[in-house]
């Protein structure tokens, strides 16, 4: 039997291969799988035995939503944590320390005169950077 | 084993894992491999089972912080209690994240060799966390507190220094030089091409000359010679000639224009293109080298003097990076999501409000036994940290006790180890063969270290071959009134 220790070289790619594993003449057949198996997660009904559709998690979430939990059953989206109280802290973007003051220009936070002298000589796509680091860029102005 | 795997299997799952990714690995392993008997389970409640102190089943709760998320789901009694557990989408994945953009924008010379990797070994040796943040940053402030904690990180040597420092305005300028010398080298081409062309044309037209003239046997010897066969040949070819001739003048004449019309355009735009435009990027080089230590130390002096043009700075500093603060912002965000902008609350709020959820003997019951494990919580400073954010929020003069997982990363597969070993032989907790045939793929059989099991049945998946999807969706008895399906 020669599938035994060739076979371990195959690819991981299992799922798209695994199935009529007679036809892919180029695929050897894995000892540990069945050679007849063949997924049944296959979407669309016009779709071929290599157009597998995998849902993505927000997929996934939209169809789980769509059935009958009842009200107090956990589920994925059920335990995400709830936005927080408290108010932010503002630090500084450049240096991380607490930072009491914004610049009007480029609403960059700083918290000492040289900060705000770096900030003022930085170029716009650095500035851009730090404004969505802290999701604050803001698309109307 | 021939087309099966033949032992029994522990894996295991998210928290609360979708239904439908249950059912597509169920199905996985029991058609594709043919597993025997498979357990699911939850990671941090097998690590929690193998760090049970007092007697199982016991009552806690586990802070859990891996990769990609963070949990905090309290346990009573040994089971898992899943309607009051969160999680918050933030993980070690997110701060290496979160610490490559500070660098790269700190410093943007070296934007390319910021990798993942070298952020993610950065956390895991040089980063701590600071068990009050404000007065740790405090501490930041002082300069010789700066000097005595900076970290370095010395990057690989890389030799396009000059070129990744210029402007956007100085790359347009290097551009067009480009592209004038581009078209300079054209032009040279077609000039020669058309010398070679016009001599060429010369001398078939000499030898058609020579047709005319009547001298018959020199002009088949030089027929023979150009290998042509006839004199209808030669002309179709003068021909040919000819107009590529004219062609190549005409382009030459294009070009010229359009070269003029470009030196036109430029000049008024890039003023300074001379040849000290390569130390003018040294000089940007030097300020930049110069402003750093001045904003990470906050120093009032200037410590170099802003150059004239020296074209001889630190080679082995540049290539440094410096990490002062950066070592305690990254792994802040998550008791801090507001960092990176995220709007839910961090682990110490998730907590609070987890917490107000039970009555207050069953709260301290949990604080009495707080667990943290995973790979994002063995950063220095964490416990202390977690303690303090207890003490602030319990009333005053109650207990609690913190434990740290004995080996926070690998803690999970010994807790699975020794599940499976203890229950191999019990039929509790393993989903057979059978039992998945007949309740479908995302059955799940609850034990102690497993997610809570919410019977709804999901339509079995149409096989490539069928027409027909499966009609509507079975309910069992549990689950009472039908609800509107989407």
């Amino acid at each position: 039997q020669s599938a035994g220790g060739e076979a371990m070289n195959e690819s991981k790619f299992l799922n798209t291969d695994s199935s009529a594993g007679s036809v892919e003449t180029t695929v050897k057949p894995l000892p540990f799988k069945d050679p007849n198996f063949i997924h049944s997660g296959i979407g669309g009904a016009a779709a071929g035995k290599k157009n597998r559709t995998w849902k993505n998690l927000k997929q996934i979430l939209a169809s789980e939503r769509a059935l009958p939990w009842q009200l107090n059953d956990p589920s994925y989206f059920n335990i995400d944590a709830p936005p927080s109280f408290k108010p932010a802290k503002k630090y500084s973007d450049i240096s991380g320390l607490p930072a009491n003051y914004t610049d009007p220009q480029s609403k960059l936070r700083f918290s000492t005169i040289e900060e705000f002298a770096y900030i003022r000589m930085l170029p716009s796509d650095v500035v851009t950077g730090y404004l969505a680091l802290r999701k604050a860029t803001s698309i109307v102005s | 084993s021939q087309g099966c795997v033949d032992h029994p299997i522990v894996l295991t799952e998210a928290v609360c894992n979708p239904l439908y990714s249950r059912q597509m690995m169920s199905e996985l392993l029991f058609e594709c491999y043919q597993v025997p008997k498979v357990s699911y389970g939850v990671d941090s409640l097998y690590s929690f089972y193998h760090n049970r102190r007092q007697s199982w089943p016991c009552s806690g709760l586990v802070i859990s912080s891996g990769y990609q998320c963070t949990h905090i789901l309290p346990v009573l009694e040994g089971r898992l209690d899943a309607k009051n557990c969160k999680r918050i989408n933030l993980g070690g994945c997110q701060a290496a994240v979160y610490l490559q953009r500070l660098l790269q924008l700190k410093y943007p010379g070296h934007f390319a060799a910021i990798t993942l990797s070298r952020m993610e070994e950065i956390l895991h040796e040089h980063s701590y966390i600071a068990e009050d943040y404000i007065e740790e940053l405090q501490k930041w402030r002082s300069p010789e507190y700066y000097e005595n904690n900076m970290h370095k990180m010395q990057l690989p040597f890389s030799n396009k220094l000059l070129g990744s420092t210029l402007t956007s305005e100085e790359k347009q300028e290097r551009r067009q030089q480009q592209l004038r010398r581009l078209q300079e080298l054209n032009a040279r081409r077609r000039e020669e091409k058309l010398q070679l062309d016009q001599e060429r044309l010369d001398r078939l037209l000499y030898i058609q000359e020579l047709l005319e003239d009547g001298q018959m046997d020199q002009f088949h010897k030089a027929l023979v010679e150009l290998n042509m066969d006839s004199a209808e040949e030669l002309q179709s070819y003068i021909n040919k000639l000819s107009l590529s001739v004219e062609q190549t003048k005409q382009k030459i004449l294009q070009a010229e224009v359009n070269i003029e019309v470009d030196v036109v355009d430029s000049k008024p735009e890039t003023p300074d293109l001379d040849p000290l435009g390569s130390e003018q990027s040294l000089e940007d080089v030097e300020s930049i080298n110069e402003f750093e230590p001045l904003f990470a130390e906050d120093q009032p002096e200037v410590e170099k003097p802003v150059a004239a043009v020296q074209p001889v700075f630190n080679l082995a500093e540049y290539h440094q990076l410096f990490l002062g603060t950066e070592r305690i912002r990254a792994p802040e965000i998550v008791f801090q999501p507001s960092l990176i902008g995220e709007d839910q609350a961090g682990i110490a709020e998730t907590m609070q409000y987890v917490l107000e959820r039970y009555p207050k003997e069953q709260q301290a019951v949990l604080v009495q036994n707080v667990f943290l494990t995973g790979g994002n919580m063995t950063y220095p400073g964490l416990k202390a940290r977690v303690q303090k954010e207890l003490l602030e929020m319990r009333p005053f003069q109650s207990s609690f006790q913190v434990h740290l997982a004995s080996s926070p990363v690998l803690d999970a597969w010994y807790g699975a180890r020794d599940w499976a070993v203890e229950y191999m032989t019990r039929e509790e907790g393993w989903i057979t063969r059978k039992d998945y045939e007949e309740k479908g793929g995302e059955y799940l059989k609850e034990h102690c270290a497993s997610n809570v099991y919410v019977p709804i049945r999901l339509p079995k998946q149409a096989p490539r071959t069928a027409e027909a999807l499966a009609p509507g969706r079975a309910l069992t008895s549990g689950t009472g009134n039908p609800c509107e399906q989407a």
